[in-house]
Formats: C-alpha cells, structure tokens, sequence
C-alpha cells in the first residue's frame, strides 16, 4: 500500500492538482466563513426579537423561538437537501455554492441566536433594570449596554461553532458543491488511490482547522480572563 | 413551474421513515456508549496517565476533532481495503462516529475531572474519608452533575450526525429518505417529513435526558 502510495504522489502533486485543491480549501473556508457571518447577523436580530415584551410583536418572538429550536434539529445534510430542492422547484438558477451557504446561512443563524441569546443572559439583571430606569429602549440598551459587555461571552461559542462549520461543510460535497471533499471526490474518481487521496483531505482539513480551534482557544483564555479582573 | 405539494403520496412510506429512525437512534445510541468508554479512558489517561500515554492520547483528540467526521468515514470505508481491510458501510460508518465521539467526549470529561476542586478533596480528607468513598461520595456525584448536560448535547448531536450514514448507503433515516425520493420524486415532501421527524426524535430525547439530568443528578439543565 505504502509503495503505491509513494509511486503516485509527484503525479498528484502536480501543478493543476494543487491549484485545484486550494481553490477547494478556499471555498470551504468562505462557505463556513460567510455563512457564519451573515448568520451571527440574523442570529442577533433572532436574539433580540425574543427580548421583546410587547403583546403586538408576539408572532416575531415566536418565529424567532420556532426558527432557533427548528433549525439545531434538522440534520445539516437534510437542510441541505430542503434548500436544494427549494431553489429547484422555485426555477431560480443560482450556482450550487449559493445553495450550499443558504443551508449553512440557516443552521448559523440557529445557532448563533442561541449563543448571543445565553450572550445576552451572562449580563447581570441590574444592569437590564439600570438600562430600563434610565428609559433606554430595547434597541439602545442591547446596543450600548448589553453588547459592549456581552461579546467576550458570545465570541469564543461563535468562533468554535464557525471552526466546526469548516469541518461540517464536507457535506455539501452531496450536492456537488467544489469544497475540499468534493474535489478529493474527482481525484479519487481520476484513479488517485483513496487513501492518499483522503489521507491527504484529513491532513489538509487538521491544518486548516488546527491553528484555528488554537486561536479560538486563546481568545477564550483572553476574554474570560480580563472579564474576571 | 407549478408545483403542488402532495403528502399523500408519501404517507404509505411513514412506516418506512420510522423503521430508519430506529435505526438512526441505534447507531446514535452505540457510537455514544463506545465513545463513552474511549472518553473516560482518554480522560483518564489525560488526568493521571504517564506523559507519553498523555501525549498519544491528546494526537488523537486533537486530529478528530480538527477533521470532518465525514472524511474519517471515507477513509475508513474506501481507503481502508487497500490494506486488505474490507468494513461493510455500517460498521465503518459506525467505527468512524464513535472514534470521533471518544476524541470530543475525552475533551469533554476531562474538562469534567478538572472542574472538581482540590479544596473538596481536602474537605474529603479531613473528614477521614477513603480513598473509594471519597470516589463514591465526593468525584462521583460532582462530575455526573456537570458532565450531563454538555454529555446529553453531545447526545444530540450525535443524533443528528447520524444522517452521515446515508451517504454510505446505510438505511436510517435520512438513507430512506434519499430511497423514498428516487422512487416517488416528491422531494420536499420527503424531506420534510424527514425534518419533522429529526425534530422529534430530538425534542424527546432533550426532555428525557433533561428530566434524568434534574431528578438523578441535579444538573442545571433546561427541558426545552
């Protein structure tokens, strides 16, 4: 096994392999990246909308409640297939990556309203009571009272969930999106042997993912140490 | 493009989508039970073994839970042979989800371990405490009621990590939902059902798990 391996490796590494393999790296990573971003956007509107009290904006709170609870229990794979057929059926024609970052866009924003909501409740209850006193509206108080205290609670959980979405983006190779695991997929199929082929996915994926969880470990370090002080 | 939904013709396959939900929750069930074991012997390991058992076993937390569950699958299922290992789909998809719940769940137990305080123990002692009743009486009541909430999350997500399998070809869940479109093309009716289902074999399992973890354990934990 290991002197097949050895036999095929210059002629995987050539040149149009690489640049094939790192546009694949590169568009896994911007699959999780602006998925995450556009999610943590919607997540927060999500958050926030479940703060309000008012009798007339019930339905919003319970869009918001239904859509976070929804979307953390479907599968990323049968979400993707929902949203898939979705646009199929719809007959808008948008390239398959659009496809893949709306399901991701959907299990982030579930997510990240979860994160910026148990964001939210670290901040101690007299702060809120403070903010309401002084007759802050809701929108002035998350924005210059809770936020500004909040974010070392919410960054560490919505970086860890960003680094995992790098990770579960495998599975938009199903739809036949270009990501990492689709193009080790084609070389495969071109007759590279799998485990050099997904030897090289695993280590591609650890180097990828590794510096990242480390960095995301070390602003977790950081943040909850100066909010100790 | 008109396109109707009829749920009708899917209903005859209900019975279909349950059998491969049982099905999901087996494999959920028993990846988690391995990866339990390999978890508490990786913590344990981390927590008290010699350095390079603490090395090998960090290695191995740190390159599965930096790699994609589904390319560890891969491996295992289509690179594996070439070794002269043949895995039906099952079990690789099997091997594959509890190697990579023994990495996160050793990561998680440890983080268990270490949060009881070695003022505690301490405490244990002067009290002339054993060393087997200080286990029963002091570490095992304070990590079972940390440990089961992130555990029952873990849980959870295995759960819905279960719909892997389908790509291996293996009937749960998910796997009769691809079968069921190929053969009816009422995809998102399909799906959905399937959705729907995934939403419910969880909302049980978070109010079981939430009403063990508050009653036996007394762990801080919400229903819903």
């Amino acid at each position: 096994m290991l002197d097949r391996l050895l036999t095929e490796l210059p002629q995987f590494l050539g040149y149009y392999n690489v640049i094939f393999l790192a546009k694949a790296a590169l568009a896994t990573v911007a699959l999780a990246a602006v998925g995450s971003v556009t999610g943590s956007l919607v997540g927060l509107l999500l958050a926030v909308a479940r703060l309000t009290r008012s009798h007339w904006l019930a339905p919003i709170r319970w869009v918001a409640v239904i859509f976070t609870e929804l979307f953390r229990r479907i599968p990323f794979l049968v979400t993707l297939m929902l949203v898939f057929f979705a646009f199929q059926l719809s007959g808008v024609d948008l390239p398959l990556f659009v496809v893949a970052l709306t399901a991701v866009f959907l299990i982030a924003a579930a997510y990240l309203a979860e994160i910026i909501r148990s964001g939210f409740e670290s901040v101690h209850r007299n702060q809120w009571d403070a903010a309401q006193a002084m007759n802050f509206s809701l929108i002035e108080t998350v924005r210059y009272i809770v936020l500004p205290q909040a974010w070392r609670v919410i960054l560490p959980p919505a970086f860890a969930f960003f680094v995992m979405f790098i990770k579960d983006t495998a599975l938009a190779s199903q739809i036949g999106v270009i990501e990492l695991t689709y193009a080790g997929k084609v070389l495969n199929n071109k007759g590279f042997s799998a485990a050099l082929v997904f030897g090289t996915l695993l280590l591609l994926y650890f180097f990828i993912s590794y510096p990242l969880a480390r960095l995301g470990a070390h602003l977790e370090a950081r943040l909850a140490g100066a909010r100790h002080q | 493009m008109s396109y109707t939904l009829q749920f009708g013709q899917i209903w005859p396959y209900l019975p279909s989508l349950l059998a491969g939900a049982w099905l999901s929750l087996q494999i959920a069930f028993v990846a988690f039970c391995g990866g339990l074991l390999i978890g508490t012997a990786g913590a344990t390991a981390l927590s008290f073994g010699a350095g390079p058992l603490r090395r090998l076993v960090r290695g191995y937390v740190t390159f599965f839970t930096n790699t994609p569950q589904l390319v560890q699958i891969y491996f295992l299922y289509f690179a594996l042979p070439d070794a002269g290992i043949l895995l039906s789909s099952y079990t690789a998809v099997l091997i594959g989800m509890t190697l990579n719940a023994g990495a996160y769940l050793t990561d998680i137990q440890r983080a268990g371990f270490e949060s009881v305080r070695s003022s505690e123990m301490e405490a244990a002692e002067v009290l002339g405490f054993g060393r087997m009743q200080q286990v029963r009486y002091v570490i095992l009541p304070h990590v079972a009621r940390v440990l089961f909430p992130p555990l029952s999350n873990q849980y959870i997500i295995m759960t819905l990590g279960t719909s892997m399998a389908a790509i291996f070809g293996v009937e749960e869940l998910t796997g009769r939902a691809f079968n069921i479109n190929s053969q009816t093309f009422r995809s998102i009716e399909v799906f959905s059902v399937t959705a729907a289902l995934y939403v419910v074999i969880t909302l049980v399992a978070t109010v079981v798990l939430g009403l063990i973890g508050r009653f036996a354990f007394r762990a801080r934990m919400r229903l819903v």
